[in-house]
């Protein structure tokens, strides 16, 4: 299906957004946007994060109203609020599958398509109803699965289908997908896409929020980018670059100055050799030396949790070795990783990193209680002088060691999270999205603490979904694509762009003349 | 340490009265409240003869309830108490009364069989993921069955001993079963404040994904709470034993575990784990001991009783979560 320009579509559009501007607490997350999607067509949506994706598409599905401007659905505009906004949006016909998968786990596919609106006869569930129905909505999308099976029992592709299947019900006019494929793997992602040409010919029209080039290509139209709340191009894909896309993400107002300076690093701390861990990671090697920092960048799903989390010894790679100081620690528990000096902290804080109620102190020292106990009991003065330590050496913000770390804001309660393994005395440091829900302020804090621990001889792995964070804080940056390294860039040759684009390309172009700098090429 | 001042006034946190301090303030008004209803209605209650029986019935179940409590805050429940202390009752009757068996191996060995069957449960909750709830359900249910199956119901009587009898009996006018509890309430209120152990406690029902990512060891110390929940049942039962003079299956019906669950809760530890006291706790118990004390007294059909106390805890727990709602509200005004 050919995709010219929307403007030059005699075809009325099925949804569309004008002049709208959205606020949020005073900062603007949409200024003055105009969008418009037509049926069968299928919008890529690209923009980094915060770039106004997310408001974009809640302004569509009723979640948000517009402080100005209107949402037109259908040839109907969008006037109800609150929660009547929603309904009225779903019933023009606006679907959303989101990434995080919102099935109940326990209960059949049929169950789960009808979830809160079971088709009932005399007040009784009418199970045959819902069979049939929830049959021909996964035929329709070419999938051949009992209705009665239960979501437990599915892959996790089958369960992103089904979630589109269950978008699919009930006449859909508009159905948004927000990266539906980056928990899948390659062959998983085939099936998503025969879903989406299914509803393409049917006339549906598509967004598909991703970063993934290659698949955009592949079954994009068109892409509208996004940058700082504005949709800065809306263009034909096909005749599009992604050198070109890339800019328009990124804008350009990279400050040379804040650029790490390279270090003479130390010898060589940690070896990973040829892992695999299928599906995720596939033949990954590479080596992390002395007071060096080594960034990981990538999309949502291309394994970087995965990495750091069998290195820490808390998941079994499938084959590959990994090694420590020349000692080959493979396979070997997380109690033992800690005892070998390494530190890891977690994605997601408020889950696996901190314990709310417990003051900073107690979330300090619980990485190490025999420095501040004798014979198991714990020395107040000692806990108290160790986290004053910390405090300081990590510039927390907090009126008392013991204040509940609950209370404080997500930038502090990160830095006693990663000072925890300051105080336990680790030498290697995985840092998981270290900077997530973080202000400003506190982000450039933790890149100058970062770079403080490595220029004391700590090795220090960086995995980071803000592209433009990696350059300030990394010697090295790995950038991993669909679960191998395809990239690796030295500092100072490592710019945000090439980052971005060696993250998202199926292919980097490479025009002639263009200088690669310090890229090296694993493909 | 000028950001520490800066921060220091940005946060104020001299106006946040914590939960804990609430709670504890709020028992201490219930307890001087029921001392005054039943001081008016029931006959003979401040006499000292009822205060001691009144800390007598504390200690049939206080003494459980500090273990109780450092596993509600782990996240965890052991519901097993009754029928623990029932078995292991039966069980020390019958090692005093094997001849050839000295008095203090009675005592160790009654000890040693309450940890280890605090241990199963344990072990199915650390090692095998089974719910706390589910692994002493079915330890309630066993003991009890075996504890009768043992005895054919009949209490076991044990031979005339001195030394049991004075266990049994009062020192300075006090029981002391209600002595050893209150030495024991100081050595888990150290537990809880000043070790290692003991914060660990708190970190794994505060967050145990986080606590083991630190480096806690979360099984050791699920498994060794609840083998330190079967040393205090045993504790119990040889006081329990020592003053009836018989080994007794029957305690297994007394509803022993939900007096204990009763005080802990009351006591202001969430059942969701990782907050709560051992102080909050020692009050509890003193609420649900007056209870049923004064009911008695007031002659309230004892049909009724049970459904007085339970709607005095049940009220209790949700004046509580009332006041640690306003408490949160406040604070988050107040920020």
């Amino acid at each position: 299906m050919a995709a010219p320009a929307p403007s030059q579509q005699p075809v009325q559009p099925i949804a569309g957004i004008s002049g709208a501007v959205k606020r949020y607490a005073g900062v603007v997350a949409l200024d003055r946007v105009d969008f418009a999607v037509r049926p069968g067509e299928v919008r890529a949506l690209l923009g980094k994060n915060g770039a106004g994706k997310s408001t974009l598409i809640r302004l569509l599905t009723g979640a948000e109203t517009p402080d100005e401007g209107t949402v037109t659905l259908a040839g109907e505009a969008l006037d109800q609020s609150g929660e009547n906004r929603t309904r009225q949006a779903s019933a023009l016909g606006v679907r959303s599958v989101y990434q995080e998968l919102s099935l109940v786990r326990d209960i059949s596919i049929a169950e789960n398509m009808f979830l809160g609106a079971w088709p009932r006869r005399w007040g009784v569930l009418d199970h045959r109803e819902m069979r049939r129905r929830t049959a021909e909505a996964l035929e329709n999308l070419g999938l051949f699965l009992d209705p009665a099976t239960v979501i437990a029992a599915l892959s996790p592709a089958e369960r992103q289908l089904v979630e589109i299947a269950r978008a699919t019900m009930g006449a859909p006019k508009l159905v948004i997908l927000d990266e539906p494929t980056s928990s899948l793997a390659a062959a998983e992602v085939e099936q998503v896409f025969a879903a989406v040409r299914r509803m393409r010919e049917r006339g549906v029209a598509l967004i598909y929020v991703s970063h993934r080039m290659k698949e955009i290509r592949e079954i994009a139209d068109t892409a509208s980018v996004m940058r700082d709340g504005h949709i800065v191009s809306t263009l034909d894909i096909g005749a599009a670059d992604t050198r070109d896309i890339v800019r328009m993400m990124l804008g350009h107002d990279e400050k040379k100055d804040d650029l790490v300076t390279p270090r003479a690093a130390g010898k060589t701390l940690l070896s990973v050799r040829n892992v695999s861990y299928r599906p995720k990671l596939q033949d990954i090697s590479f080596d992390l030396r002395q007071g060096e920092v080594l960034g990981i960048a990538g999309l949502l799903g291309s394994g970087r949790t995965e990495l750091l989390r069998i290195i820490a010894g808390l998941e079994r790679a499938d084959a590959g070795s990994v090694s420590l100081d020349g000692v080959d620690v493979t396979g070997e528990s997380w109690a033992g990783m800690l005892k070998r000096g390494l530190g890891m902290t977690p994605e997601s804080r408020k889950d696996d990193g901190i314990v709310p109620l417990l003051g900073i102190d107690e979330n300090t020292v619980m990485t190490d209680a025999s420095a501040v106990t004798s014979y198991g009991v714990l020395s107040a003065r000692r806990v108290a002088a160790a986290t004053r330590g910390i405090v300081e050496r990590m510039s927390v913000k907090a009126p008392e060691t013991t204040t509940p770390i609950g209370t404080l804001s997500g930038g502090n309660q990160q830095k006693i999270v990663i000072g925890r393994w300051v105080y336990a005395g680790s030498r290697l440091l995985l840092l998981d999205e270290p900077t997530r829900g973080v202000d400003v302020e506190a982000k450039s804090q933790i890149y100058a603490i970062i770079r403080k621990l490595a220029a004391e001889g700590r090795s220090i792995v960086f995995v980071s979904s803000e592209i433009e964070e990696l350059p300030r804080v990394c010697d090295r940056v790995l950038v991993l694509r669909e679960g191998r390294i395809v990239k690796t860039f030295t500092a100072p040759g490592i710019s945000t762009d090439d980052l971005m684009t060696a993250s998202i390309a199926g292919q980097v172009p490479d025009p002639a003349g263009r200088n690669h700098r310090n890229g090296t090429d694993h493909d | 340490m000028t950001d520490v001042t800066a921060a220091r006034a940005a946060a104020r946190p001299q106006r946040r009265l914590d939960f804990q301090r609430m709670n504890e303030i709020g028992l201490l008004v219930v307890i001087a409240l029921l001392y005054l209803a039943f001081y008016l209605y029931a006959n003979n209650f401040l006499t000292f003869r009822n205060q001691v029986s009144i800390l007598r019935d504390a200690a049939t179940f206080g003494i459980a309830a500090w273990g109780a409590t450092l596993i509600i805050v782990a996240g965890e429940i052991d519901i097993s108490v009754g029928p623990m202390v029932a078995f292991l009752s039966v069980c020390f009757a019958f090692l005093l009364k094997s001849d050839d068996m000295p008095m203090v191996m009675a005592f160790l060995l009654t000890l040693v069989i309450g940890g280890a069957l605090g241990a199963i449960p344990g072990i199915l909750r650390a090692v095998f993921d089974v719910p706390s709830f589910i692994g002493t359900l079915g330890l309630w249910s066993a003991l009890g069955g075996l504890a009768l199956y043992f005895t054919d119901s009949v209490p076991v009587t044990i031979p005339a001993n001195d030394f049991l009898d004075w266990l049994g009996g009062e020192l300075f006018g006090l029981p002391i079963s209600a002595l050893v509890m209150f030495v024991l309430f100081g050595v888990f209120v150290f537990i809880s404040r000043k070790t290692a152990f003991g914060r660990s406690i708190f970190a794994i029902g505060g967050n145990a994904s986080a606590a083991h990512l630190a480096g806690i060891k979360v099984r050791n110390i699920r498994v060794a709470l609840f083998v330190i929940a079967g040393v205090l049942a045993a504790v119990t039962a040889i006081l329990l034993t020592a003053r009836n003079g018989v080994g007794d299956a029957s305690v297994s019906r007394s509803g022993l575990e939900f007096s204990v669950i009763s005080a802990v809760v009351v006591g202001g530890t969430a059942l969701s784990g990782g907050r709560g006291s051992i102080l909050g706790t020692l009050l509890g118990i003193f609420v649900i001991s007056l209870i049923g004390n004064g009911l008695v007294l007031m002659g309230v059909n004892s049909y009724l009783q049970p459904v007085v106390s339970g709607v005095i805890i049940v009220a209790a727990v949700l004046l509580n979560i009332l006041a640690s709602r306003y408490g949160a509200r406040r604070n988050r005004k107040g920020a």
